[in-house]
């Protein structure tokens, strides 16, 4: 049995907007996972609703095998870090971190040792005196963890935790979260809209667009496996390119075939190609790594213009008209030069009507 | 060199420009303040001493002035930040209708004192618009079949701590809406997301508002009370439009008594002033207090 379940969940705000629709997920306990999607896609009121500060219109919400939509966010036993981190100005660190202890009611003592504890684990031990104003943001992230992890929670929501610091501090925290998560063993969620930061933290990745799911999956699944359109171009930087081809059979065999390129296709949905989709237009999506570059081609182009990026190169080209971007390892490729394409077999289709994935 | 004379600039400039606010003060607060104490000090033969704080202290009003001035300041300010606390969440919460409701509580703020005066005036004599309501909705026979009431109530035949109280409720009506603003303009800065955090560590709502939307929101708060501490203290217009000079005496009623009524008296004006002295040093201390009970400790920490 799941640990965490969301049945259906729908949220409707003023009868008018649909911000999540049709959200089915189940989470195992100790597990991190990411909600991932563009701005307004709904992660934010997925997990307000989860924490129990969002009513949930339609559908259910069960912790622990108990439905929890009916209980107010103190009886579910969550923790939360917000966007802002919501620390408590008026209170010293050791005040904010100690608050949810003390209205449990625990003794001076017991409190003591917890937020010394804790202090540790985010190290934020030589700040319990001072204001949050006093602090950084990084220390006030910091700080809006220790609070988090204090009370033991059976659920750790993160709402874009590491938004608000800059690139470098955000690589670093990420990897403080990390361990932290593997040493308290919780239950976690994470929201951003970063997907490096997805892809390095989760143990699977929900993708949200739109207020509905797209995928779940781990890294790989979503990167080398988009279910759909959406998540092909979204996930990568650069992202998936997408040629429209025409899928006929000659001699027994599948060609896919474009303006400027004919090729045999032995892939897997080769089957699902000839019973239904042949004579029509799919979508064919190449990673940019995917692409073989003067390795025995089959697609003309000229590099219009290349991006170094140290360890390889970023070739931007133009094959019938569509921008097409390719990273390579040819770190003495000028650009104006003509190039000879070719693409290996990790190569996804996806139906042009749907969006969807051809398998 | 030249560095020097830029910094000695930027240092000077700001100094500078407070110079039209000095200047300001000097000759609107500093002379007239510097006058009454002068006047308040020396007698009218022109002897320096205590005469004229020892008269104040022997007018047959003195005491009772200072005591309904502290119990209305005190009292008003209870009662209107109760009300304007509870009002200004009520209207926050964003009810259908909420803005009407708050343009209906803003009314009176937008009436002048005089005005005010003579609504209320209107209102307590014996055949004044409460009582008339009160006759027309039938409040009154019932009341009187109660007991409670015997014929047409005299509002303004009160004295003494009912006549205070009649001016807290008339006061609190008129400058609530004022303190309830205030509070309003705090709350609705205030980051729902420090409540929300409280709720999900454990705090029911009204803990929640207790220990993290009141705090955060106590500068406002503290603010708004004191100003209208201050003017509580300051309180004679309406006294003495509704019920007369000497009837229910305030210290400011007696500055303007003495100013203004007897100015024929040989020691009136003399007496004024040391009432007007009087009174600053006591708004001062009263200020002075409260701030002190309502300082944050996060202040006195540091
Ligand atoms: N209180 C609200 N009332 C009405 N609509 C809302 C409310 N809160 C959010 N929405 C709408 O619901 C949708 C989802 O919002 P949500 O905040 O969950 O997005 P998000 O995925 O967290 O985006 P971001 O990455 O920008 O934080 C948006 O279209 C938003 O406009
Ligand atoms: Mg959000």
């Amino acid at each position: 049995m799941s640990y965490l379940k969301l049945e259906n969940v729908k949220k409707v705000y003023n009868n008018k907007v649909t911000a999540v629709d049709n959200f089915n997920l189940e989470i195992e306990k100790g597990e991190f996972i990411a909600f991932l999607g563009p701005s307004g896609c709904g992660k934010t009121t997925t997990l307000r609703m989860i924490a129990g500060l969002e009513s949930v219109t339609h559908g259910d919400i069960t912790l622990e095998g108990k439905s929890i939509v009916g209980l107010t966010p103190r009886e579910r036993g969550i923790s939360m870090i917000f966007q802002s981190y919501a620390v408590w100005p008026h209170m010293t660190v050791y005040e904010n971190v100690a608050y949810a202890l003390k209205l449990r009611k625990l003794k001076k003592a017991d409190i003591d040792e917890v937020v010394q504890d804790v202090a540790k684990t985010t190290d934020i031990v030589q700040y319990l005196n001072r204001y949050p104003s006093q602090l950084s943001g990084g220390q006030r992230q910091r700080v809006a963890v220790a609070r988090a992890i204090a009370v033991k929670p059976k659920l750790f929501l993160m709402d874009e935790p590491l938004s608000n610091l800059d690139a470098k501090l955000r690589v670093s925290m990420r990897t403080d979260l990390k361990r932290i998560h593997q040493n308290v063993k919780s239950t976690s969620i994470f929201v951003t809209h970063d997907q490096s930061e997805a892809l390095s933290l989760a143990d699977r990745i929900v993708v949200m667009n739109h207020g509905v799911i797209e995928q779940i999956g781990t890294a790989n699944e979503i990167y080398h496996e988009s279910e759909t359109m959406f998540i092909a171009k979204f996930i990568g930087s650069p992202a998936s390119n997408f040629f429209v081809v025409n899928v006929i059979l000659e001699d027994g065999e599948v060609y896919l075939v474009h303006d400027d390129f004919k090729v045999q296709f032995n892939g897997q949905e080769k089957d699902v190609l000839i019973k239904n989709y042949l004579d029509k237009s799919v979508v064919l999506s190449i990673r940019p790594e995917n692409f073989t570059v003067n390795k025995g081609g089959f697609i003309k182009a000229k590099a219009k213009i290349i991006e170094p990026q140290g360890s390889h190169i970023i070739i931007n080209t133009d094959i019938g008209g569509e921008e097409i971007k390719i990273v390579s390892d040819l770190l003495e490729l000028e650009s104006g030069e003509n190039i000879l394409l070719g693409f290996n077999d990790k190569v996804l289709l996806f139906d042009s009507e749907t969006e969807k994935r051809i398998k | 060199m030249l560095e020097k004379g830029h910094v000695k600039e930027i240092i000077k400039s700001p100094y500078l420009l407070l110079v039209p606010a000095l200047l300001f003060y000097l000759i609107f607060w500093f002379v007239p303040v510097a006058t009454s104490l002068y006047e308040s000090f020396t007698t009218i033969s022109g002897k320096v001493g205590l005469n004229n704080f020892i008269l104040v202290l022997q007018d047959s009003l003195f005491l009772d002035a200072f005591v309904n001035t502290l119990i209305f300041a005190l009292l008003s300010l209870l009662l209107q930040f109760a009300l304007a606390l509870g009002i200004a969440v009520l209207v926050n919460q964003n009810f259908k209708g909420s803005k009407l409701f708050l343009f209906v509580i803003l009314i009176p703020m937008a009436l002048p004192p005089s005005a005010i005066g003579i609504l209320w005036n209107t209102g307590l004599v014996e055949s004044g618009w409460i009582n008339s309501f009160l006759a027309t909705s039938g409040i009154q026979n019932v009341l009187e079949a109660l007991g409670i009431l015997k014929g047409p109530t005299l509002w303004k035949a009160v004295s003494g701590l009912e006549a205070v109280m009649t001016l807290i409720i008339i006061d609190t009506w008129t400058v609530m809406p004022s303190v309830m603003i205030i509070i309003l303009a705090g709350l609705q800065n205030f980051n729902e997301e420090y409540k929300e955090a409280a709720q999900i560590f454990g705090a029911t709502k009204w803990q929640a508002f207790r220990d993290v939307v009141i705090p955060i929101i106590k500068p406002s708060i503290v603010t708004a009370l004191l100003l209208r501490l201050i003017s509580g203290l300051q309180v004679w217009l309406i006294g003495v439009m509704l019920f007369g000079f000497n009837n229910v005496p305030f210290l400011v009623e007696r500055i303007v008594y003495y100013t203004d009524k007897v100015r024929t008296a040989t020691n009136s004006y003399k007496m004024a002033n040391a009432y007007s002295i009087f009174t600053l040093g006591h708004v001062f201390t009263v200020a002075f207090l409260f701030l002190r009970v309502t300082k944050d400790k996060k202040e006195g920490a540091k």
